[in-house]
C-alpha cells in the first residue's frame, strides 16, 4: 500500500521538489503551500505522515501542529526548521513532533528519517538479516557471507545491521554517523567513507555481486544491482 | 525634546549655577552692609541724642525759672527739625518741642530704664529716643524725654536696599549670560572633538582625535574615544579579512560548479556523464552549506548568540566515543584517553563538536608512527583536556593565529574548511572556558580549560537535545 504524505512547505522551490522526490520514492505526496491549508488537510486527508515546515504564511508550523494533535491526529510528524535552536527542537518535539531537520538538509537524509517515522511500531525487530548471500545474526552478532564467517568489530556491526535493514535506501553519511557512532554534528571529515571502506573490503572485495554501491555525492545503498 | 535638550544642557546648568551662587553671595553682602549701616545710623542716632539729653540737662541747671528754661531751650532747638523734646516736672509737662505738634503718646508712655536709645515704631513713623533724669535751677527734678524722628534713615536705608537688590538682580542675570559665554567656549572643544568624530567613517578607521592642545579635563575623553577607535579598527580589520576570507572560500567552490557545468553543457554527453556532474555538483554544494551553517555558527557566537546547553556531560564516555569515531581515520596511529572521568556543566553536542575537532586535527597532523593522546585531569575546580599528537611542530606564526577562522596548516590535502579550531574555540568560549596550544618538536597540545560541575549526575539533564532515530 502506497503511504500518504503531506507536505507543507511555503518555499516554491523546495516544497515542488520534495514532492517529486518523495513521489519518485514511491510515495503518494500532496503539497500545500500554507498553515491553514497544511492544517485544514492534515484535518480530512488521511495522511501517514507530515513534512511541516515551521515558517509559513498564515498560521505557523507550531500551532498546525498543536490543532493536529489536539483533534487527535497522531500520525508522524517531522518538521523542518531553518533555525539551527536548541530550544525550536524542544519546542517542536514538546508540541509533539516526531523528528526534526534543519535546512539545508539532504533529501537523503529525509528519506531515511521519513522511513524510519512510517516504519516505527510497525517493524518487528527481526533476528536474522540477509541480501544475497550476506546474513546476519543480529543476536548471535555473527556475520557471514557465502556461508563464510566475516570478523566485524562493534561498529562494523551496527554500519553493517543498519545497512541491512535499510536495504536499497541511500544512506547519507551524516545519517550513519548519527545512527552507528552516535555523532550528531555534521563533521567534514572523511570518517564514514574510510569505515564504508573498510566494510566493503570484508564484506564485498571477495564476493560476487557487490552489495555496498556509493552514490555520489549522496551516500551509500545496499542492494543487489 | 527641546525641554529635555535644556535640561541636558551643561551650559545652561552652569550659567545657572554660576547665577545661582553670585545671587547668593550678593545677597549675604547686602545684608551685611544693610545691617552694618543700620548700626552707625543707630549709633549716630545715639550720638546726637545723649548730646541733646545733655544740653537739656544743663540748660536745666543753669536757669533759674521755668520759663527761661523754656526760653532758652527754644532758642537752642530753633532750627532743629525732626527733633521732639519733652521735659516734665512735678506738675506735668514743662517744656516740649515742637510747639503745637502733640507728642505722640507712644513715646509719654514709654519709660525707659537705660541709657541706651530705644527705637520705636508708631505706625508711619519711627523714633529713637533716650530719656533721663535733671535737676533743675529751680529746685525741681526734671524727668527729660528726647526723641529723634528717624524716617530719613530708614528712607535712605530701603532705598539703599532697593538700589542694592536691583543690582543683585543685574549681577545675576549678566553672570547667566557671562557664565554662558564662558561654558560655550569650554565646550567648544568638546564639540571640536564632536565633528572630529563626526568625520571619521568605516573608510577611516585610521584618524584619530589629537591629543595635544586639548584641556586636561577631556583627554581622558579623548585618550579613552582614540583607544575606542583603536579596536573598532581592529576588529573591523578583522571583519573585512573574514569577509575577503568568507568570499574567496565561496568563490573558489562556486566558480569550479560554474566551469564543470558550463562544460558539461557545451555539447550532448552521456546520461553516466551529467549524473556525474550533478553528483560532483551535490558534493560541492554539501561543502558550500558546510562553509554557511560553520560561519553562521561562527557568526552567532560572536554575537553573543551561541547559547550552550547546561547539561552535565561526562567527558570520558564522551571522548570515548569521539575515539571510536575519529579513530577510523588513524591508520597506525595510536590514540589512548588517559586520566579521571569529568563532569562538566555544558552542552553535549556542541563539547562533542569541540573536542572532536580537536581530536581530529591531532590525528591528521600525526605521523603513522605517532601517538595521539586525550588525557582527562581536574584542577582546582577546573577541568583539564588535553589533546595531544606527536606531530611536526607547529610554526610560530601560525600557532599565534591558529584559532582564527580559514587558517590552515597544510594548503592541501587535508578537507577541512579551515573553520574548525576556530569553532572549537568559540565553543569553549561559550561555555566559559579557555583553550590554548602549545607546539614543540616533541609535539603538539591543545589544552582546554572547563569549569567542572558538581551537581550529581542523577538530577542532571541531557544537555543535548539531539534526537534519536532508530
Amino acid at each position: 500500500m502506497t503511504m500518504k504524505i503531506l507536505i507543507v512547505e511555503d518555499e516554491p522551490k523546495t516544497g515542488d521538489y520534495l514532492k517529486q522526490g518523495l513521489c519518485e520514492a514511491g510515495f503518494s505526496a500532496d503539497l500545500v503551500r500554507n498553515g491553514l491549508d497544511g492544517m485544514h488537510e492534515g484535518l480530512s486527508g488521511g495522511y501517514d505522515l507530515m513534512i511541516l515546515d515551521v515558517n509559513l504564511p498564515s498560521l505557523d508550523g507550531w500551532q498546525v501542529l498543536k490543532a493536529l494533535r489536539a483533534a487527535g491526529r497522531d500520525f508522524p510528524v517531522l518538521f523542518l526548521t531553518a533555525r539551527d535552536q536548541v530550544e525550536d527542537r524542544v519546542k517542536g518535539l514538546e508540541l509533539g513532533a516526531d523528528d526534526y531537520l534543519v535546512k539545508p538538509f539532504a533529501f537523503s537524509e529525509l528519506l531515511a528519517r521519513v522511513r524510519t517515522l512510517l516504519r516505527r511500531g510497525r517493524a518487528k525487530e527481526v533476528e536474522k538479516l540477509c541480501l544475497a548471500d550476506l546474513e546476519l545474526d543480529v543476536l548471535k552478532r555473527r556475520a557471514t557471507r557465502a556461508n563464510q564467517r566475516i570478523d566485524l568489530t562493534a561498529k562494523e556491526f551496527a554500519l553493517l545491521e543498519l545497512f541491512l535493514r535499510r536495504q536499497s535506501e541511500v544512506l547519507s553519511r551524516s545519517f550513519i554517523a548519527s545512527q552507528v557512532w552516535d555523532m550528531n554534528f555534521d563533521s567534514d571529515t572523511n570518517v564514514v567513507e574510510v569505515a564504508i571502506r573498510r566494510l566493503r573490503a570484508k564484506v564485498d572485495d571477495d564476493f560476487n555481486p557487490k552489495l555496498i554501491h556509493t552514490l555520489r555525492g549522496m551516500g551509500y545503498v545496499l542492494e543487489i544491482r | 525634546m527641546n525641554m529635555s535638550h535644556w535640561r541636558n544642557s551643561i551650559t545652561l546648568r552652569l550659567s545657572v549655577a554660576f547665577a545661582l551662587l553670585a545671587t547668593l553671595i550678593f545677597t549675604a553682602l547686602g545684608l551685611y552692609l544693610s545691617k552694618a549701616a543700620d548700626d552707625h545710623m543707630a549709633e549716630l542716632d545715639a550720638h546726637e541724642l545723649h548730646s541733646k539729653l545733655a544740653q537739656v540737662s544743663q540748660t536745666g541747671i543753669h536757669e533759674p525759672s521755668i520759663s527761661a528754661f523754656a526760653t532758652r531751650l527754644n532758642d537752642q532747638f530753633a532750627s532743629e527739625h525732626g527733633l521732639i523734646v519733652l521735659v516734665e516736672g512735678r506738675h506735668g509737662i514743662v517744656f516740649n518741642w515742637p510747639h503745637g505738634n502733640p507728642i505722640p503718646s507712644g513715646l509719654t508712655t514709654n519709660h525707659l530704664t537705660h541709657a541706651a536709645p530705644e527705637r520705636i515704631d508708631l505706625g508711619e513713623q519711627q523714633f529713637r529716643m533716650v530719656t533721663g533724669t535733671a535737676q533743675s535751677g529751680w529746685g525741681e527734678n526734671l524727668r527729660i524725654t528726647v526723641a529723634s524722628d528717624i524716617a530719613h534713615h530708614t528712607d535712605f536705608l530701603s532705598h539703599l536696599q532697593r538700589d542694592f537688590w536691583l543690582a543683585v538682580l543685574a549681577a545675576a542675570c549678566l553672570t547667566v549670560l557671562v557664565g554662558m559665554w564662558i561654558s560655550r567656549q569650554g565646550m567648544r572643544r568638546v564639540s571640536d572633538i564632536a565633528h572630529a568624530a563626526g568625520r571619521i567613517s568605516a573608510g577611516q578607521l585610521s584618524e584619530r582625535i589629537s591629543e595635544q592642545e586639548i584641556p586636561t579635563e577631556l583627554a581622558e575623553l579623548v585618550s579613552a574615544f582614540n583607544a575606542m577607535l583603536g579596536r573598532l579598527e581592529e576588529s573591523f580589520q578583522r571583519l573585512s579579512d573574514f569577509s575577503a576570507d568568507l568570499a574567496h572560500e565561496l568563490r573558489t567552490p562556486i566558480h569550479s560548479l560554474r566551469m564543470q557545468t558550463e562544460v558539461s553543457l557545451s555539447q550532448t554527453r552521456d546520461i553516466n556523464e551529467y549524473r556525474d556532474l550533478l553528483s560532483s555538483n551535490l558534493e560541492e554544494y554539501d561543502r558550500l552549506s558546510r562553509i554557511i551553517a560553520d560561519m553562521l555558527f561562527l557568526a552567532k557566537a560572536d554575537h553573543g548568540l551561541v547559547i550552550p546547553g547546561k547539561g552535565t556531560v561526562q567527558l570520558r564516555p564522551l571522548c570515548q566515543r569521539l575515539c571510536d569515531y575519529y579513530g577510523i581515520l588513524a591508520n597506525a596511529q595510536s590514540i589512548s584517553i588517559s586520566g579521571e572521568d569529568i563532569a562538566v556543566l555544558g552542552d553535549n553536542l556542541m563539547l562533542e563538536r569541540a573536542i572532536g575537532n580537536l581530536l581530529a586535527n591531532a590525528i591528521h597532523h600525526t605521523p603513522e608512527d605517532g601517538n595521539v593522546s586525550i588525557h582527562l585531569e581536574s584542577q582546582n575546580g577546573v577541568a583539564l583536556i588535553t589533546v595531544s599528537n606527536t606531530g611536526p611542530m607547529i610554526p610560530v606564526s601560525v600557532q599565534e593565529r591558529i584559532f582564527e577562522r580559514f587558517v590552515r596548516l597544510d594548503e592541501h590535502g587535508y578537507e577541512g574548511n579551515g573553520l574548525g579550531l576556530a569553532i572549537t574555540k568559540s565553543i569553549v568560549l561559550a561555555h566559559k572556558g579557555s583553550i590554548s596550544v602549545q607546539s614543540t618538536e616533541a609535539g603538539t597540545e591543545f589544552c582546554v580549560q572547563l569549569s567542572l560541575t558538581y551537581t550529581s549526575p542523577n538530577t542532571a539533564v541531557s544537555g543535548s537535545a539531539s534526537v534519536s532515530i532508530g
